[in-house]
């Protein structure tokens, strides 16, 4: 047998056409979209009862609270677990979600394709770490605000959030996968998590209320990522 | 006349003249085009996506490595032997120019076969 057995050159529209395929296959079998997904869905969901034991709301006076331009009120609310579990927790996903790859990849007989993607998400959580650590010291040497924050304020806080973190990292994943439907995904996942559910609650209604407001949000962050997870693993188990 | 001006009254050479044998072979093409989407493919993944045998594979991987544009290294994983290819610089640049001359090749072909 020599090396031209198979046909040399051919029709260049079959050529490339064999090219595209070859290279969507091997982006197919790179990917460990799923798998990703599922990993935050169980940090999110995680983070549900230790946000909820660590929560400190200031609402003991109406001189507490502060009056939206809307006439609603609202208090100060510190999520004091928020610093002790997520940036711990997403590191760690972050690395097991590297493993996998690297695992995986190495299985399948591929190089691996995400790590700039974990490394993203790593240094997001950092940011995140940061900026919560910034805010706690602004707050100690500076009076509580007693004005409502400016919508660009509460977008870019929700943003630097864990669960925009994680909406923000999945965008580079899906740049490297080439990945136009986790693209989508991972829009509609920022748009939930940008504009999130309002919270009807009143300071006057005690924790349990706070709380109340709180829970919807979480749990559709995480519902929202789980049922990514399973999408994805469904349509990759179609795919082989 | 200048050896300069006939070089400007010639007519573009046809993009066929460019094509490289090396990477132009549908084989070979297919490992380039493999190794260039996984960074770095183990020998028994492109045996199966390319369904060749093994000594098939091993012949146009030989001659992909010869020209520079592929490396192989072999070692072993547990008792199991496995051998990684790798593209080269050389290699990344080829396949980038054999897709272009494809793409060159096919719009000649079109404007060629358009009527009028």
């Amino acid at each position: 047998m020599t090396t031209d057995a198979v046909p040399a050159g051919g029709d260049p529209r079959r050529l490339l056409s064999d090219v595209r395929a070859l290279a969507h296959r091997v982006r197919l079998d790179q990917r460990i979209t799923w798998v990703a997904l599922l990993v935050l869905a169980v940090v999110t969901f995680v983070a549900i009862p230790i946000d909820a034991y660590s929560l400190h709301a200031d609402c003991g006076s109406a001189a507490d609270w502060i009056t939206q331009p809307d006439g609603h009120q609202s208090c100060h609310i510190h999520r004091a677990g928020a610093l002790v579990y997520w940036p711990p927790a997403l590191l760690l996903a972050y690395g097991a979600i590297a493993v996998y790859a690297v695992r995986t990849a190495r299985a399948r007989g591929l190089g691996v394709r995400v790590l700039p993607y974990v490394l993203t998400g790593a240094a997001l959580t950092v940011v995140f770490a940061a900026a919560w650590l910034g805010w706690r010291a602004y707050l100690g040497s500076h009076p509580v605000p007693t004005e409502p924050f400016p919508y660009w304020v509460m977008l870019l806080d929700r943003l630097v959030a864990p669960a925009g973190t994680i909406g923000v990292a999945l965008l580079v994943l899906a740049r490297l996968e080439r990945n136009l439907p986790l693209l989508v995904f991972t829009l509609g996942y920022l748009v939930i998590v940008l504009v999130p559910v309002a919270a009807q609650w009143h300071p006057a209604w005690g924790y349990n209320s706070i709380l109340g407001g709180f829970l919807p949000q979480q749990i559709l962050n995480g519902v929202v990522l789980l049922a990514g997870a399973v999408g994805f693993a469904v349509a990759r188990r179609r795919q082989r | 006349m200048t050896a300069e001006a006939d070089a400007l009254d010639a007519p573009d050479p046809h993009p066929v003249t460019g094509l490289d044998d090396v990477v132009h072979q549908r084989v070979r093409l297919g490992i380039l085009t493999i190794t260039h989407e996984a960074r770095r493919v183990e020998f028994g993944y492109l045996r199966t996506r390319l369904e060749l045998t093994a000594g098939n594979l091993s012949q146009h991987v030989a001659v992909l490595e010869t020209a520079g544009l592929v490396e192989v290294e072999k070692g072993y994983e547990g008792r199991r032997g496995r051998t990684w290819i790798t593209l080269t610089a050389a290699g990344s640049t080829a396949l980038a120019e054999e897709i272009g001359r494809l793409k060159l090749l096919i719009a000649r072909v079109e404007t060629t076969d358009a009527p009028g």
